[in-house]
């Protein structure tokens, strides 16, 4: 193992992953990768894996415009020839209320302000694009034709393979007990394999953030709250768009393999990082898709897991330095879309540590909006 | 007979080979046209012009075997598949042969294959030396000398492989390579493989591929953990959970 | 939500000895069997049964289910078929489908008895039609009353390799060997000797090279294997045969103990992970019990005195007041039935789960 790191990441998801891509990338050398348990068991290998453009803040238009961008071209640029499974069929938020419908009209028009060519569809259109939705008590939707899904594995292995080939090192089962600090500065990192010797920490462990950020005595404002999703037997493809409602409250997919995997927002979810299953979770979800999607009635569900969201006060990711430790850096608070914002965590968590241009908007992002009060509100959440 | 059999007999074959004193000399192109097609892609092929230009669209090909020097661009051009170049200088008791193969996957450099006979018929063990990714792709393998009048085609040798994961489809080579690629618990394999995702939920594959693993890296068994047992133990009806009520 | 004192999973020999010990004491009890028939495994077995008279030995697996099934003919305690358990969640909540319902039980205690599952192994041909696990091979010869292939290689010199392939001569099958690739015969010798009576060979120290067929298995190809259980070349065997039958010994089924969070523990003798449990099958979660084969692999025998203790302990945790002599008396039964030579690997794993 490293016994000194010029930068130490600790978490091994797709944030991990793509930071320690990018710092390479920008010219950043002896960047090591600390995971507890194997790349992707976190929240990155529990998510939903959709990937859209379509917000209710420019912010998170402009995040995920940029890392939709990369994941186009994601397999040359990272040497993936095994491929992603990135399907781009596109996404339909169902609109069933005339309170959403105003908002969604706003929404788009922001999306299409900055390029992002969402647009509103009738019922007669949605059920031309998705056949097997029930269009009863759908008012409209809306769509993009860009946003789609992938594989969180693959993409994750894409990025460590590629920072593993740039001389980046990545130590799996490698659980971090321990941060040293020398006059208010971070110098070490005291893992389950040893000390490693830095003068640069980059805390993005997911809802393990903050038990990260108390080894020295920080804290920032998120929770870990768990989500459940379910998978499907894989069949026959019958749905090439990702079908998602706010109001009706679930979002499913059909991912290339022909399985569905469906999640919703249950209530009164514990807190306590566990990933244990809900009980409540499968006869709640089916319910809901199977009045959506009356077809799915007959798939057989394989299989339920839960995640936890690192949620923010204002559902905006938080990239910024510990206010009181030089040299700790955090990228958290994802609030459900950590992996859609993989690629522009990575290169904005670069710009910041290596000083550079910024090329996305991150200094909006940090930690000192939550006293201010300039939160950055988003409305459009499973 | 060929007529009736799709195979040339051994006069036909002998009719096409080049004298043993010319195939000492070197590589040389063997094509076995039997039948006037319109067709003439060899002739016009040839950088060394070694195939005599056709009067007719349906004349068959004539090798100049002085011309030839064995560098198979016909081989490529050939729609038939009908030409072979056989290098009888390749080593004291073997023949080098390249024969086109558009069978995926293709073979990899050192494989053993099967090579067969004109009629498909498995008559001896060769081993692939090059192979050349064109369109279509050359396969050259080394032979024994003896059967060089015989030997047509390969195949590769049937599996090894065992199944391990029925659901998913995996079998031994394919979790091999998993582990090859530094993949060395069964969490980590079945995320990037979907092993044990399938309606038996690992059942039957959990011990195998635990044995494996264990095997493949010199681990004891107890060293491994299965992957996670989620619900459902069994697969059931979304719409059977959906008519649930309290 | 269906509310019950004791849930128990599996109408096996363990499961529904544990009913009836806990429905015996007033306890309302849900008995939950995948299967359209209780008994598990028993109504399959149409040999005698050894141990003693407690254990109804001298009677045939069948008999014995009838019997069970008998002392839970009581109000209290309900049996449902055609019942698989779902899954088990960390809020005391288990899931089951019955037929075609969803159902959602809310256990005070739980008595997991869901048997074991046959284990497979890896040779190229594994995937052939023809090749089964011994467990099919019996469902159809003996429950379905199907003759399940005509000439059979059996893989697997232990008990249920042994008896289903007398039970394969029974039904007029014709056996060509029995491979195991211990040096010796696992199972019990009396077995072993009916079959070589009727003159089939036992290969020990032999194992499965491959399977080969075109649409379906047609022959099966054996070699001796050394001490280090590698295959020595040369002595391969061809066999022509249109079944193969996998009897390589049970993996418990934990996957509910798994999910309701039991600490397991690797116990190769048992069968490979079981369930942690003390004495009286208490599993490491206050109020989930195992037995049978789902808490290691033993006789039936075994399962049907676990079962009983199993069904006690969750009634005693339950506040009924159960005389230490009942328990005792289980624990005496068990000691007599793994006693002996035969029983010495099992004690030897059990040792390994107490620590």
């Amino acid at each position: 193992m490293n016994r000194t790191a010029d930068y130490v990441i600790i978490g091994g998801g797709i944030s991990g992953a793509a930071i320690g891509y990018f710092l390479l990338k920008n010219g950043a050398k002896n960047v090591v990768i600390l995971e507890r348990n194997y790349l992707t068991a976190g929240a990155t290998g529990r998510c939903g894996a959709g990937i859209r453009q379509q917000w209710g803040s420019e912010m998170n238009c402009l995040l995920t415009q940029f890392s939709c961008n990369f994941f186009e071209n994601a397999e040359e640029e990272l040497g993936y020839p095994e491929g992603i499974e990135f399907h781009q069929g596109g996404y339909m938020l169902l609109v069933s209320n005339e309170d959403e419908l105003a908002q969604t009209k706003k929404n788009i028009a922001l999306q299409n302000s900055l390029g992002i060519e969402s647009q509103l569809l009738d019922v007669n259109q949605a059920k031309v694009l998705t056949p097997i939705l029930d269009t009863g008590n759908i008012l409209a939707a809306a769509y993009h034709s860009k946003d789609g899904h992938l594989n969180p594995f693959k993409t994750t292995q894409a990025f460590a393979d590629a920072f593993i080939r740039m001389g980046g090192n990545i130590y799996t089962n490698t659980a971090v007990h321990g941060l040293k600090t020398e006059n208010g500065r971070i110098c070490g990192v005291d893992t389950s394999q040893g000390h490693i010797a830095t003068d640069c920490v980059i805390n993005t462990a997911g809802g393990h953030t903050n038990i990260i950020a108390a080894l020295v005595g920080e804290e920032i404002p998120i929770y870990a709250e768990r989500h459940n999703i379910l998978v499907t037997e894989p069949v026959e493809p019958i749905l090439s768009t990702m079908v998602m409602s706010l109001s009706l409250n679930f979002y499913c997919q059909q991912v290339p393999h022909g399985s569905f995997v469906m999640g919703r927002s249950c209530t009164n979810q514990p807190r306590d990082l566990r990933v244990t299953a809900d009980s409540s979770f499968p006869e709640n979800m089916a319910a809901t898709v199977v009045k959506i999607m009356p077809a799915l009635k007959n798939i057989r569900m394989l299989r339920q897991w839960a995640g936890l969201y690192d949620m923010s006060p204002d559902k905006h990711p938080i990239y910024d330095r510990f206010p009181n430790v030089e040299g700790f850096y955090v990228a958290a608070g994802f609030s459900g879309h950590g992996f859609m914002l993989g690629p522009a965590t990575g290169q904005i968590m670069a710009e910041q540590i290596l000083g550079l241009e910024p090329t996305l908007p991150w200094n909006r992002l940090g930690l000192s909006r939550f006293e201010t009060g300039e939160m950055i509100l988003e409305s459009s959440v499973v | 007979m060929l007529e009736k059999t799709g195979v040339p007999t051994p006069e036909q074959v002998d009719s096409i080979f080049p004298t043993e004193e010319r195939l000492s000399q070197g590589p040389i192109a063997i094509i076995e046209c039997f039948q006037p097609i319109p067709c003439d892609p060899c002739a016009t092929s040839c950088p060394q012009g070694a195939i005599a230009p056709f009067m007719d669209i349906n004349d068959l090909p004539i090798i100049n075997n002085k011309k030839c020097n064995g560098c198979g661009i016909c081989i490529m051009k050939c729609p038939g598949l009908a030409i072979i170049v056989l290098d009888m200088t390749y080593s004291e008791t073997q023949a080098l042969i390249r024969l086109p193969y558009e069978f995926s996957p293709l073979p990899q450099i050192g494989e053993i294959v099967l090579a067969l006979d004109r009629s498909g018929a498995k008559v001896a063990e060769a081993e692939v030396i090059r192979v050349t990714k064109g369109k279509p792709p050359i396969i050259s393998i080394a032979v024994d000398k003896a059967l060089v009048k015989t030997l047509r085609n390969i195949r590769p040798q049937p599996s090894e492989a065992a199944i391990l994961c029925r659901c998913s489809d995996l079998n031994t080579d394919d979790i091999r390579e998993f582990i090859a690629q530094g993949h060395t618990t069964v969490d980590a394999i079945k995320r990037l493989s979907r092993l044990g995702m399938g309606p038996c939920q690992g059942r039957t594959c959990t011990p195998l591929i635990i044995r494996e693993l264990a095997t493949v890296l010199s681990k004891p068994v107890e060293s491994f953990q299965p992957g996670t047992y989620r619900p459902v133990v069994k697969s059931i009806k979304l719409g059977e959970l959906a008519e649930y009520t309290e | 939500m269906i509310y019950t004192d004791l849930l128990v999973v599996g109408a096996g020999p363990a499961g529904l000895s544990a009913a009836a010990a806990a429905g015996t004491q007033g306890l309302d009890v849900l008995v939950l069997e995948r299967s359209h028939q209780p008994g598990g495994q028993l109504v399959k077995q149409t040999h005698m049964f050894f141990g003693s008279k407690e254990q109804y030995a001298a009677y045939r697996g069948f008999e014995i289910a009838d019997f069970l099934l008998d002392m839970i003919k009581m109000p209290n305690v309900k049996l449902q078929l055609n019942a698989t358990a779902l899954a088990a969640y960390d809020d005391g909540i288990w899931t089951a489908q019955v037929g075609e319902k969803y159902i959602k039980v809310k256990p005070r205690a739980v008595v997991v008895a869901a048997g074991a599952n046959e284990r497979n192994i890896l040779f190229p041909g594994n995937d052939l039609p023809g090749v089964y696990g011994a467990g099919a091979v019996q469902t159809l010869m003996n429950q379905y009353g199907v003759r399940p292939a005509k000439r059979v290689v059996m893989l697997g010199a232990g008990n249920i390799g042994l008896i289903v392939s007398y039970q394969l001569l029974q039904a007029g099958v014709e056996v060509a060997a029995v491979v195991e690739a211990s040096p010796n015969i696992g199972g019990y010798l009396v077995h072993a000797s009916k079959l070589r009576r009727m003159g089939v060979p036992i290969l020990t120290s032999h194992t499965v090279k491959r399977a080969d067929g075109n649409e379906t298995l047609e022959s099966v190809t054996t070699w001796a294997i050394d001490e280090k259980w590698q295959g020595i070349p040369s002595t391969e065997v061809i066999w022509s045969a249109d079944t193969l039958c996998i009897a390589v010994g049970l993996s418990p089924l934990c996957e509910l103990l798994w999910q309701a969070g039991c600490k397991m523990v690797f116990v190769p003798e048992l069968g490979g992970y079981v369930p942690y449990r003390d004495g009286n099958m208490a599993t490491s979660i206050e109020g989930i019990y195992a037995a049978g084969d789902a808490a290691g692999v033993e006789e039936a025998s075994v399962a049907m005195v676990g079962g009983k203790l199993a069904g006690l302990s969750a009634a005693r945790y339950l506040g009924v007041d159960i005389p230490d002599e009942s328990i005792l008396d289980c624990h005496k039964q068990l000691e007599a039935l793994r006693s002996g030579p035969a029983g010495a690997k099992i004690r030897a794993g059990l040792g390994k789960l107490t620590h």
